[in-house]
């Protein structure tokens, strides 16, 4: 260690250097994310209710065992899979038939690739809102069109009913969520060799060939991560629920986001909010993982 | 084949066509209404262009933003503009503070060789795991009791903490495309590490941090959970939390929540337009707007 002072110094600085810069980042970071996530824990663990004031007291893991034998907590479970699934479903499958075609050489393709841009931008909250107009049972437009093309006698509240809510509140959550999808999907089709194309062209392999022979392994790493993203985002959902449903009709799209929100904010019950928060977070990190074990696998073989 | 491929054309230009009629024409639609008369909405068959153009809702949302009470206009349409400002105002500070805080950081995660480079890296992008919701809890809490909440700052710092960890990856695989050489002259020359990071890598990365500005932007011009949670007057609402308002109240006319839905979109949409470059190839490096 004696022998060389000038490297052990030069490696002291960096290391100085990095602690000094990285710092603000850090701290900002460590007081609103770390902070809370440990006060998150501390919470769920306590009998913690704003009605009752002063009668705060430590319960150990009461929070959890209550939630874990409630249907209050099986039955949001049992929907946010359900609206998370068919989210996944409904982005990656529309997203790989765009990047499919966006992938493909025509003039015009730069505007459109820019203009997916358009959803992607749009807040969340603004989303739910266009929704609720399209979707509107007296002045929809969607209504007119269905009624015009004589689907529909009568105009309908599909926001009012299973499963059609079901169908639009995924609709609705998708249409923001698939430009992203596709942009990563077209940015891996794009790194695919064009001469595996032509070569398998040569060996006489049609379209759909190959498309399962050399597009969708080649792809699977990208495609991969898009799905642990979209399954992360959409365990998540609370802002469209908000404005398109509040949960309704009749808790019929009551997904644990929706459930932390009205258990901590309305009911003002802090302690049993935090627990389902955990219990999200952790079933969202299962996921994650079990998804990139899955899948990853999948490309190794 | 040239038949073949005028077909091929022909196919491309057909999906073309209904991707473009899916991309923005439901966003079309909502443009179009902003500008008819409420009643003309109840037109069957549809009237797709408004004719005439009518500015009435805009005129509301203006009048009520100088008038008050005065004007008569819903309350929705008079907190709204304030809340516009409000909204640049927030995503203005995270988008320049999450730079330059953001390129500090990654500097050292670029190019330093130190212990714990890829503990740091990795628990930064760790942190984005965590879900909002169950962070908002606590973060209500504390913000009542101290004092902190309705106010616009805490709204900065938390969207700071939200966007950091994608502008700092960012940042950090844009840093690392810059030529080591150019670096190595200028410390020669004897500028020391934050003149290095000034004069040489910042300059060289302006399109990175563009990039890293417009997505730091735009995530938190769209954030509402927050929002919703930390304001309690008009005085800190985002446009996001005045377009929920309209949108869960049932007495105001459709005319006037549409147009206040459409203008708080024509920031984000303006820039992802305008540097629909910069964000896709931000978006591409691993930066993702939840």
């Amino acid at each position: 260690m004696q022998t060389r002072p000038e490297t052990q110094r030069k490696e002291m600085s960096q290391g100085a250097l990095a602690l000094i810069f990285s710092a603000p980042a850090v701290l900002i970071i460590a007081a609103t994310i770390l902070a809370p996530f440990l006060m998150a824990v501390f919470l769920s663990l306590h009998n913690w209710n704003l009605k009752r004031p002063g009668r705060e007291r430590f319960i150990g893991l009461e929070n959890y065992t209550d939630w874990l034998t409630d249907s209050d907590f099986w039955e949001p479970l049992r929907t946010t899979f359900t609206f998370a699934i068919l989210a996944v479903i409904v982005i990656v499958f529309i997203a790989l038939l765009v990047s499919l075609l966006l992938n493909e050489r025509f003039p015009g393709r730069g505007v459109l690739r820019a203009l997916l841009l358009v959803p992607w931008a749009i807040p969340s909250v603004v989303n739910a809102l266009l929704w609720k107009w399209l979707l509107n049972p007296q002045y929809g437009l969607l209504n007119a069109i269905w009624y015009d093309l004589g689907i529909i006698t009568e105009y309908q509240n599909v926001l009012g009913s299973m499963p059609s809510v079901m169908i639009w509140l995924v609709i609705a959550y998708s249409w923001i969520h698939i430009p992203l999808a596709t942009l990563l999907l077209l940015s891996g089709l794009q790194t695919i060799p064009s001469d595996i194309y032509e070569s398998a062209i040569v060996d006489g392999a049609g379209i759909f060939q190959r498309f399962a022979y050399i597009t969708l392994p080649m792809l699977r790493p990208m495609l991969s991560i898009v799905i642990i993203f979209e399954m992360i985002f959409a365990l998540k959902v609370f802002d469209i629920i908000f404005v398109l449903t509040a949960g309704g009709p009749a808790d019929a799209t009551n997904v644990l986001g929706w459930s932390i929100y009205t258990e901590t904010f309305r009911k003002l019950d802090f302690g049993a909010g935090s627990s389902i928060a955990m219990l999200l977070g952790a079933i969202t990190l299962g996921m994650a993982i079990l998804f990139y074990v899955f899948l990853d696998k999948g490309v190794e073989r | 084949m040239r038949k073949h491929s005028r077909l091929r054309l022909a196919i491309i230009y057909f999906f073309a066509a209904v991707l473009l009629l899916g991309t923005v024409g439901p966003f079309l639609w909502l443009v179009s209404s902003s500008f008819q008369y409420e009643r003309q909405l109840l037109n069957r068959p549809p009237q797709w262009l408004p004719n005439p153009i009518v500015l009435d809702s805009y005129r509301e949302i203006f009048e009520g933003a100088v008038l008050g009470e005065e004007s008569g206009v819903p309350y929705q349409s008079r907190i709204f503009l304030g809340s516009f400002g409000n909204s640049f105002a927030i995503a203005g500070s995270v988008a320049a503070i999450a730079v330059v805080v953001g390129s500090l950081a990654a500097y050292p995660l670029a190019r330093l060789n130190f212990r714990g480079r890829s503990v740091l890296l990795f628990g930064i992008l760790a942190s984005r795991l965590i879900p909002a919701l169950s962070l908002a809890i606590p973060i209500v809490l504390v913000a009542k009791q101290i004092g902190m909440s309705d106010r616009l700052i805490t709204l900065v710092f938390i969207n700071l903490s939200f966007v950091l960890p994608y502008v700092i990856w960012l940042l950090q695989s844009y840093f690392k495309t810059i030529p080591l050489e150019l670096e190595d002259a200028g410390r020669i020359d004897g500028c020391s590490r934050l003149q290095v990071v000034i004069r040489i890598i910042l300059p060289l990365a302006r399109p990175g941090l563009t990039s890293a500005a417009i997505l730091a932007f735009l995530v938190a011009w769209g954030e509402f959970l927050f929002a919703l949670l930390l304001s309690e007057t008009p005085a800190s609402y985002t446009s996001t939390v005045v377009v929920s308002l309209f949108a869960t109240d049932v007495d105001v006319n459709f005319v006037s929540i549409i147009t206040a839905g459409v203008i708080s979109v024509i920031p984000p949409i303006c820039f992802a337009l305008i540097f629909q470059r910069f964000i896709i190839s931000g978006l591409l490096s691993g930066s993702l707007k939840g």
